[in-house]
This record gives C-alpha cells, structure tokens and sequence, in this order.
C-alpha cells in the first residue's frame, strides 16, 4: 500500500499530534484551545493554523465562549475527525503490518 | 519567521508511517496520561499510604484483651490520612480536568449525592455507637455506603473503571464486617491496597491500550 493511502490532512506531525490528544477525551468532551495548547507545546499562531485546516475539514469543531471579558475557544473531534483518525490508524497498520 | 512545511516530520526529511505510528502512540499516551484523573502512580502510592495507616493502627490493636480499638489519640491520625487521602484525589482530577469540559465531568448533583453518602455513612456510625455498636467494632462499615453510591453513579455513566474502584471499596467493607474487630483493620488496609493497586493496572493499561 503506498503512503499516499495515509490521510494528507492527518499524516502531519502537528496535526497528528492535535488529531491524537482530541481523541483521547471521551466523546462529547471538549478542550480549550489554551489546554490543548500547553498539551501539545505550540505557539498560539502555529496552533490555530492547524486548527483552521483541519476545521476546514470537518474534523474539529470549536465553540467560542465568554467568561466576562475574557473569550475561550474549546475545541473537540468531530464524529468525522474520530473516524477519519480510525481511518489513518487502518490503513497505518496495513502499511506497516505487525510493527503498529 | 520560518515555517517548516507540514509535510515533513520537521527535520526536512518525509514524514514517513514509522514515524507517524511511533508519534501516534507517543501522542496518545501523554494525552491519556494528562487527562486521566487517577494516574497510575497516585493511585498506587495512595494504595501504599492506606496499607501503612491501616497496618500501623492493627499492629496497635491486635494485642489488645479485651480489644478497645484505636485510642483517642490515634482518631485524628486517621481522619487526618483520610482528608489528605481526599485532597490527593480531588487534587489530580482537577489537575486533569483543567480545560475539559462536557459529559465526563462530574455535574454538581453528582458531586452532592458523593458527598451526601460520606455524611450518611457517618451519620450510621453515630447512630450506631448511640446503640452501643462503637465503630471500633466495625471499622469498614463507613465505606459501604460511599463505594456503593459511587458505584451506581459510575454505571448510570458506563464508567467501568469507575464501577471497579467504587464497587471495590464497598466489598472491602462488606468483608471487614465479616472479620474480627482487630482484623477489620487488616482487612481494610490489604483490602483498600489491593483496590487501589487493581484501580492503579486497570489505568496503566488503558493509558497504553
């Protein structure tokens, strides 16, 4: 199977990273974007640019929300981006066989 | 600024699926890691904590004829372990819970029947040292009703590992009554650990899963 069967918007680092650590919060669960932010060691900036593309995607959806003046964005997987993810670890481990 | 192209695994070279398995396992396991509120190693040095105090207070009172139990002096001893043995709990399920929000965490109706069990279980004791039956006699009655509550609580949200260590705690209290007084403690220090312990692999294994 060539490499090109591995999601290009997931076969990342970044994004495979944030795709991962979304995925380990139970379904329904959401992080904010300073949590994730601190879980993944990223700046801000670098942050949001992998957020907007793999929102673009449908494979996140995030929630703005205000606490008096301060406004926080939490962040989860989507039923698509946790399938997409099922996807990637599939077709991962039929790449590489037994070494997943 | 220098952006590095998001197809490389950062080094310039290709991001190849070796890489991407070993950072997806990697990835996975820091986050269950972070985001498990009972970390294998805090449930397992809670386990080592309980087995101690319990131990310490049977040592004291296996040589007792006729058994009195605990002296007066040994009580805030233990109710001082079992409020640090709390806060280390409640402690690390908000360290973990730090930005999460939705079902997983617990509603305030949750947390009030959890605690409403603490203050019945309590309640039972008074009422049953106000019939004669001191809770000397029967040590591990007071976590009966609290393992089971949380129990239940953990089964209306399909939260086995939550059943395991709820349901735990109240068969180390059923099998304390079952023992002498003095071995109660023993019961409840071996019992507890064990739980613990148990409470402690289940989550190892989950976080590598």
């Amino acid at each position: 199977m060539p490499d090109d069967a591995l999601d290009p918007l997931i076969h990342v680092p970044t994004r495979l990273k944030i795709v991962a650590t979304l995925a380990a919060l139970p379904e329904g669960d959401t992080l904010s974007f300073t949590r994730l932010q601190d879980m993944i060691g990223l700046t801000p900036g670098n942050l949001i640019i992998h957020l907007r593309k793999l929102e673009e995607a449908d494979y996140i959806a995030s929630e703005k929300t205000r606490n008096g003046t301060v406004s926080l964005t939490n962040v989860a997987l989507t039923g698509h981006g946790r399938k997409a993810l099922d996807n990637y670890t599939h077709a991962l481990r039929d790449l590489l066989g037994d070494h997943l | 600024m220098n952006h590095t192209p998001d197809t490389t695994a950062g080094n310039g070279d290709a991001f190849t699926p070796q890489q991407a398995a070993a950072l997806l396992d990697e990835a996975t396991w820091e986050a269950r890691r972070k985001l498990v509120p009972n970390p294998p190693w805090v449930l397992a040095s809670r386990g080592v904590l309980v087995l101690a105090a319990l131990v310490a207070v049977w040592l004291s009172v296996r040589g007792e004829h006729p058994y009195t139990g605990p002296t007066d002096a040994d009580i805030p001893i233990l109710i001082a372990f079992i409020v640090l043995n709390a806060a280390l709990a409640v402690g690390f399920r908000r360290r973990a819970g730090a930005g999460v929000r939705g079902p997983s965490r617990l509603r305030p109706a949750e947390i009030a029947i959890a605690t409403l069990a603490w203050v019945a279980a309590v309640a039972l004791l008074v009422a049953l040292a106000a019939a004669g039956l001191s809770y000397r006699l029967y040590p591990t009655t007071v976590l009966i009703i609290p393992g089971l509550t949380w129990a239940v609580l953990m089964m209306l949200r399909k939260n086995w590992r939550g059943v395991y260590s709820g349901a735990s705690v109240a068969v180390v209290g059923a099998v304390g009554l079952l023992a002498s007084p003095t071995g109660a403690w023993l019961v409840g220090g071996v019992g507890l650990c064990a739980a613990l312990l148990g409470g402690a692999a289940l989550n190892a294994r989950y976080q590598r899963a």
